[in-house]
C-alpha cells in the first residue's frame, strides 16, 4: 500500500509538471494563435540561468536565484515577444510562425551551450531529502513540485477571472478585434502573457533540476509530454490542461509498474495517439 | 429630433482614402456628423462602408486623409487608444467571446475602467470585490435596459441570432460611449427581431448616445436615421436628410431604384411598428 502512495504522490508530481507545461503552452495559443515549440527551451534556459548562472557562478542563496531568475525569464519573455512573437502572430500562414519557434528554440539551445557549456551539471543538496509521512516515505522534492504547482495553478485561476490583466488575457485569447475595440492594448497584453509564460518555464527548470541533471536535453521530454496534457485534457483549455497533465503522470507511473519502465514515455505518446484517434477535443474541451 | 444646423461636429472625416494594392475601396471621401443625430452610410454591396467603419474605428490604417472625434484627431491612432476616447462598435459578423456568458461578454465593456491588478487582488480583496459588485451592478442595469437579463447566464451560442446581436450592443454600451457605431444591426434578423431592434437603437440614441449606422434595410434607414451619406464605389455619391435622399436621382439609380420611391412615402423618423 505504501508503495502504491508513494507511487501515486511521484505521479501527481510528474502529473503537475506536465499540467505547469500545458498551460504554458495553452496561454501563449491562446494569446497569440502559435503553437511554441520553443517552450521546452525555455524550461532549459531558466534552469541553466538558476542553477548555472544565480546559483554556482554567483553563489546566491537559492530563494535569491530563483527570484532573480524569475525576473530575467519574464523580461526575456517580454523581449521574445515584441521581437519574435507578436510579429510571427501577424504572419499570414501558421506554418511560418511555427517554423519561427522552433529556430528560437534551436537558438537558445546553441546559446546555453555557448554560455554554460556542454557538460552535464546538478546542484548538490538543492530540494534532496525526503519527509516521512507514517510508513510512507515521499521525496522533498516531490512535495515541493506539488505545493509549488499547486499554488501556480490556483493563482493563475485567480489572475484570469479576477484582475483586469487576466480578465483582458482571456479576451485577447478569444477574439484580439473585439479586446482592442473594448480599450485593450493587443500587444502588450501578448507580451504580458509571453512573460508570464516564460516564467512559468523557468519555475519549471527550477523544479526539474533536482530530478534531472541540468544538461541539453533535460527538458525535451517534459515538453512534448506537457503538449501530450494539453491535447488530452482539451487544447486551449486550462482546467483541461491541468487534468490532462496529471492524468498522463499518473498512468505513466502506475503503467511502469506493469510495462518496462523504459518504455514509459511510449505509454505517453500511446495515450496521446489514442486521444488524438478517438476524443481529438480532449477531455474538458467540448464542455461548454 | 431635427436636424439642428448648429450643433457641434461629434465627426468628422476629411479627404479619407483606403487603398487595397490597386484597389481604391474609398476615394477622397469626407462627411461630418452632427451632435445628438443619428447619422447612417448607405451604398449598394462592396460599396466600401465597412471599410469606412473600420478606418474610423482603429481596425484598417487610412491611406490618406484624416478622422476627427470631436476635436482629437483619431486617424493613426491603434484601436484601443480610439476605444478610450468613447468610442464603441458592433460588428456585421458577431465578435462575441464564445467561452463567456452574456453577462461576462458585457462586463469585459468595462475593461477600461477597471483597477484590479493581482497584487490588490491578493492584498486588498475587499477592494477588489467591491470593484467586481459595482460591475456586476453596471451589467446588471446594462442587461435590464437591453431586456437580456433572463439571458444573463446563456452562452451565446445557445441563443437567437437576435439577442446575440443585442449582447453585443449591449457590451459596447458598457464601454459608456459618446458615439457608437453599428455594422448592420438588422442585417440576418427576422421582422419581429428588427422591430424590436429599432426600439433598442432609438432608446440608446435618447439615452444621450450618438449614432453611426451602417444598414441595407431601408426600411430602418428611413426611419430612424437624421442625415444620410451614400457612398458608391468608395466615394460619396449624395448626403442629406432621408427625404433629400430618397429624391436623388444619382441615389435612386445607383442605389435605391425607381421602385422604392413609389412603394415608399417619405422618411423621417417615425415608428416601424
Amino acid at each position: 500500500m505504501q508503495v502504491l502512495i508513494q507511487l501515486l504522490i511521484t505521479g501527481i508530481a510528474m502529473g503537475f509538471i506536465y499540467a505547469l507545461v500545458a498551460i504554458e503552452y495553452t496561454i501563449i495559443w491562446n494569446a497569440t494563435g502559435l503553437l511554441n515549440f520553443s517552450h521546452d527551451k525555455f524550461i532549459l534556459f531558466g534552469a541553466y540561468m538558476f542553477a548555472g548562472t544565480y546559483v554556482l557562478s554567483l553563489g546566491l542563496p537559492p530563494v535569491i536565484a530563483v527570484l532573480c531568475t524569475i525576473i530575467t525569464m519574464f523580461l526575456f519573455g517580454i523581449v521574445s515577444a515584441f521581437v519574435i512573437f507578436n510579429p510571427l502572430s501577424r504572419l499570414s500562414t501558421n506554418l511560418f510562425a511555427v517554423i519561427g519557434t522552433v529556430i528560437l528554440g534551436r537558438i537558445i539551445t546553441e546559446a546555453v551551450r555557448l554560455i554554460w557549456g556542454p557538460l552535464p551539471f546538478s546542484l548538490d543538496g538543492f530540494l534532496k531529502g525526503s519527509y516521512k509521512i507514517g510508513s510512507v516515505v515521499v521525496s522533498r522534492s516531490h512535495v515541493i513540485i506539488i505545493l509549488v504547482c499547486t499554488l501556480i495553478t490556483v493563482s493563475l485561476q485567480l489572475f484570469f477571472k479576477f484582475t483586469k490583466t487576466g480578465k483582458a488575457m482571456r479576451c485577447v485569447s478569444e477574439n484580439k478585434t473585439a479586446a482592442s475595440l473594448m480599450g485593450v492594448n493587443v500587444s502588450i497584453n501578448i507580451a504580458l502573457t509571453v512573460g508570464i509564460s516564460a516564467v512559468i518555464c523557468a519555475i519549471i527548470g527550477i523544479l526539474v533540476v533536482p530530478i534531472f541533471n541540468v544538461e541539453l536535453q533535460m527538458s525535451s521530454m517534459i515538453g512534448l509530454k506537457g503538449f501530450a496534457s494539453g491535447v488530452i485534457g482539451g487544447f486551449g483549455h486550462l482546467p483541461g490542461a491541468i487534468l490532462g497533465g496529471i492524468l498522463l503522470g499518473v498512468v505513466e507511473i502506475f503503467g511502469s509498474m506493469i510495462i518496462p519502465s523504459v518504455y514509459k514515455d511510449c505509454l505517453s505518446f500511446i495515450l496521446l495517439i489514442i486521444f488524438l484517434l478517438i476524443k481529438p477535443s480532449g477531455l474538458l474541451r467540448d464542455r461548454k | 429630433m431635427e436636424n439642428n444646423k448648429e450643433s457641434k461636429t461629434i465627426l468628422e472625416l476629411k479627404n479619407v482614402t483606403k487603398r487595397f494594392a490597386g484597389l481604391v475601396a474609398v476615394k477622397d471621401l469626407s462627411l461630418k456628423m452632427k451632435e445628438r443625430t443619428i447619422h447612417s452610410l448607405i451604398g449598394p454591396n462592396g460599396a466600401g462602408k465597412s471599410t469606412v467603419i473600420n478606418m474610423i474605428t482603429g481596425l484598417l490604417p487610412l491611406t490618406d486623409g484624416e478622422i476627427y472625434h470631436r476635436d482629437t484627431k483619431i486617424s493613426g491612432m491603434k484601436a484601443y487608444q480610439i476605444a478610450q476616447t468613447r468610442c464603441s462598435r458592433t460588428f456585421q459578423n458577431l465578435k462575441l467571446y464564445r467561452s463567456m456568458t452574456v453577462k461576462e461578454n458585457i462586463m469585459t465593456g468595462m475593461m477600461m475602467d477597471m483597477h484590479q491588478g493581482f497584487l490588490p487582488f491578493m492584498f486588498d480583496f475587499k477592494k477588489a470585490r467591491q470593484e467586481d459588485k459595482a460591475m456586476n451592478e453596471k451589467a446588471d442595469l446594462i442587461l435590464k435596459f437591453i431586456g437580456l437579463q433572463e439571458l444573463s447566464n446563456e452562452y451565446p451560442a445557445n441563443m437567437p441570432y437576435g439577442k446575440q446581436k443585442l449582447t453585443e450592443l449591449a457590451r459596447s454600451l458598457m464601454l459608456e460611449p459618446s458615439l457608437l457605431f453599428l455594422d448592420e444591426p438588422a442585417a440576418g434578423l427576422n421582422p419581429s427581431e428588427r422591430v424590436e431592434f429599432v426600439d433598442i437603437i432609438m432608446k440608446v440614441f435618447e439615452s444621450g448616445i450618438d449614432i453611426f449606422l451602417i444598414e441595407h434595410n431601408m426600411d430602418v434607414i428611413m426611419n430612424i436615421s437624421d442625415d444620410i451619406t451614400v457612398i458608391n464605389f468608395g466615394s460619396k455619391i449624395a448626403e442629406g436628410t432621408p427625404e433629400q435622399i430618397q429624391e436623388d436621382p444619382l441615389v435612386i439609380e445607383a442605389y435605391l431604384g425607381d421602385r422604392y420611391k413609389k412603394e415608399h412615402g417619405k422618411g423621417g423618423r417615425k415608428c416601424l411598428k
